[in-house]
């Protein structure tokens, strides 16, 4: 049984909509990648499953479970948590406050193990733990992120454009320490602009091109196809 | 979330210092019969009360971040609710008062069914609705309880195992004994995982909703929490004043509590409490001038919001 599964999934701001019957599968352990360029309803099919926005058509289930209606507090206690495109870290709260935060569903003494395990993959938080979330560079604020959405000890991570503003040292950084949680048995689905690195994390992608799915492939193979070449790498046609 | 870091539990003296000064200052004020006249008996009663409404307003805007500007209403439904129940119904004032809470409650939860979907300038637009069509119907009279735009009067005075609190003094005293049970509550509530989740929400609603913070439950919460202790402020004013009529609720009133706690400090219980002393203590000082309050108040809140948009006493920075 797949954990994740999306059929036929459209979501709508008003008039427009933003996804067009999208459906996809994730399956336990996997990381798997949703490629696409702007606009193309990225961040709108993670808010959809994190339960921020309404469903309009289509179904959502998690581990045998529908949640299409369910609200976004009961999603996060099921296992899904998500690190937000733009970081949204609490600027006004320390580091270590804004990792317990995470662990918000969790009891006190999960969240003391998940600061140990946070805290010894990324050292960098350790050190700032008493700081201010805001004071942090960009990549730290973005550890932070992925940190606190650990925190709820999630079955499925999504990851939303974790690599957004980042320097290309820190986009490297960010990304070892994704397949470390990948390698922990942490189901990812990751959604980036950046397709040369999440190709190389996922096992399997997507790519959306204006509300619809329009490829599924293997990631190798979707690294190596023409399409994707041509209108995410840059290179032309051969 | 306790023990997290135990570098942290070691409170710095200023801290430990104020919180000592509080409980002092609490029961120093118990002493004002003692040592000051009727008057200001009176107007430290009615400071009270309305530190409790205020404090009330602050749960909703101040901690939650939405703009009720309607809070008049769980004031009134509270004033009413004891003025009704005592004076058509009979019951005993102290017996109202839970009744008048729960109503208060029962009617901020049911408003926030609406108000929690909407946001900013919008929510404050539809709390204003509310607030003058409470005013109204109290003026119409509905089902004759109401008394219409006189209001009721001859509110009985509240009695204690048979001894009645009649005497300025004794109820300014009950006033003084809730609002200190009040700012117990607000401490605790600080502290709390519903004052918690009112700071994330308030911060970043998206980023609170994916760690698994129910922001409708806790926005209602917040209004059925708000409305209560205004419902209890209510009943207070009402046998402070043995009357009660529609203009005590108006929107300009749920403006004023609007602007004590923007201008004390929203979230900082010290800095509405200042607010508070500002807006309904000093006046009364200066009595010969009260037609000058809001022309004063006016030009403070104006010189505030420039000079000091985070408030007079601004809430100092928690853990969470």
């Amino acid at each position: 049984m797949s954990l994740l599964v999306i059929e036929d999934l459209s979501v709508a701001y008003g008039q427009i909509e933003a996804l067009r019957g999208v459906s996809l599968t994730v399956e336990s352990g996997e990381v798997v990648a949703i490629l696409g360029a702007n606009g193309a309803g990225k961040t709108t099919l993670m808010r959809a499953i994190s339960g921020l926005l309404p469903k309009r058509r289509g179904a959502v289930r998690f581990d045998g479970t529908d949640i299409t209606r369910a609200p976004a507090d009961r999603i996060v206690c099921l296992g899904i948590a998500q690190s937000p495109e733009g970081r949204r870290v609490f600027g006004t709260l320390k580091v270590e406050e804004n990792l317990a935060l995470g662990g918000f569903t969790r009891s006190a003494h999960e969240i003391r193990q998940g600061l140990e395990t946070v805290f010894g993959m990324f050292p960098r938080l350790a050190e700032r733990r008493d700081q201010l979330a805001g004071t942090l560079s960009g990549g730290e604020q973005q550890m932070l992120a992925i940190g606190r959405a650990l925190l709820a000890r999630p079955k499925l991570l999504l990851l939303d454009e974790p690599s957004l503003g980042l320097a290309p040292i820190m986009v490297q950084s960010i990304f070892r320490s994704l397949r470390e949680i990948a390698a922990s048995g942490v189901t990812v689905l990751i959604v980036e602009q950046n397709v040369r690195s999440a190709l190389k994390l996922a096992d399997r992608g997507y790519v959306l091109e204006v509300g619809r799915i329009v490829h599924e492939d293997s990631a190798a193979r979707l690294l190596a196809s023409p399409e994707v070449q041509a209108a995410y790498l840059g290179k032309a046609h051969t | 979330m306790p023990g997290i870091s135990p570098s942290r539990s070691a409170p710095k003296s200023p801290a430990r210092a104020s919180r000592a000064l509080w409980p002092l200052l609490w029961v120093a004020g118990l002493t004002v019969p003692a040592v000051l006249d009727s008057s200001w008996v009176s107007i430290a009663a009615m400071f009270a009360i309305y530190a409790v409404s205020a404090l009330s307003e602050d749960v909703i805007l101040g901690r939650g971040g939405m703009f009720d500007m309607g809070h008049a209403v769980y004031f009134g439904v509270g004033a009413y609710a004891t003025a009704i129940l005592n004076t058509s119904f009979g019951w005993p004032i102290l017996a109202t008062l839970p009744a008048a809470v729960l109503l208060a409650a029962a009617a901020g939860a049911l408003l926030a069914g609406p108000l929690t979907r909407l946001r900013g300038d919008y929510l404050l637009v539809a709390t204003i609705g509310f607030n003058s069509i409470f005013v109204l119907t109290m003026q119409n009279d509905p089902g004759g309880v109401t008394g219409g735009s006189d209001g009721i009067t001859g509110i009985g005075v509240p009695s204690l195992f048979g001894f009645p609190l009649a005497s300025q003094s004794a109820m300014f005293w009950l006033d003084w004994v809730v609002l200190g049970i009040v700012l117990l509550l607000m401490r605790n509530l600080d502290r709390s995982e519903f004052g918690r989740a009112q700071r994330y929400l308030k911060q970043d609603e998206l980023a609170a909703g994916t760690l698994g913070v129910d922001a409708r439950k806790v926005k209602t919460q917040a209004f059925a929490l708000g409305a209560g202790l205004a419902g209890l402020a209510g009943t207070l004013f009402a046998v402070q004043l043995s009357t009660v009529s529609p203009a005590s609720f108006v929107f300009t009133e749920s403006v004023t509590l609007f602007a004590v706690v923007i201008v004390g400090g929203p979230g900082s219980v010290p800095g509405v409490l200042l607010g508070t002393a500002l807006m309904f203590v000093v006046p009364q000082i200066f009595r010969d001038f009260a037609q000058y309050r809001y022309f004063v108040f006016g030009i403070a809140m104006i010189a505030v919001m420039v000079l000091r948009p985070q408030g007079l006493w601004p809430q100092r920075r928690r853990r969470a």
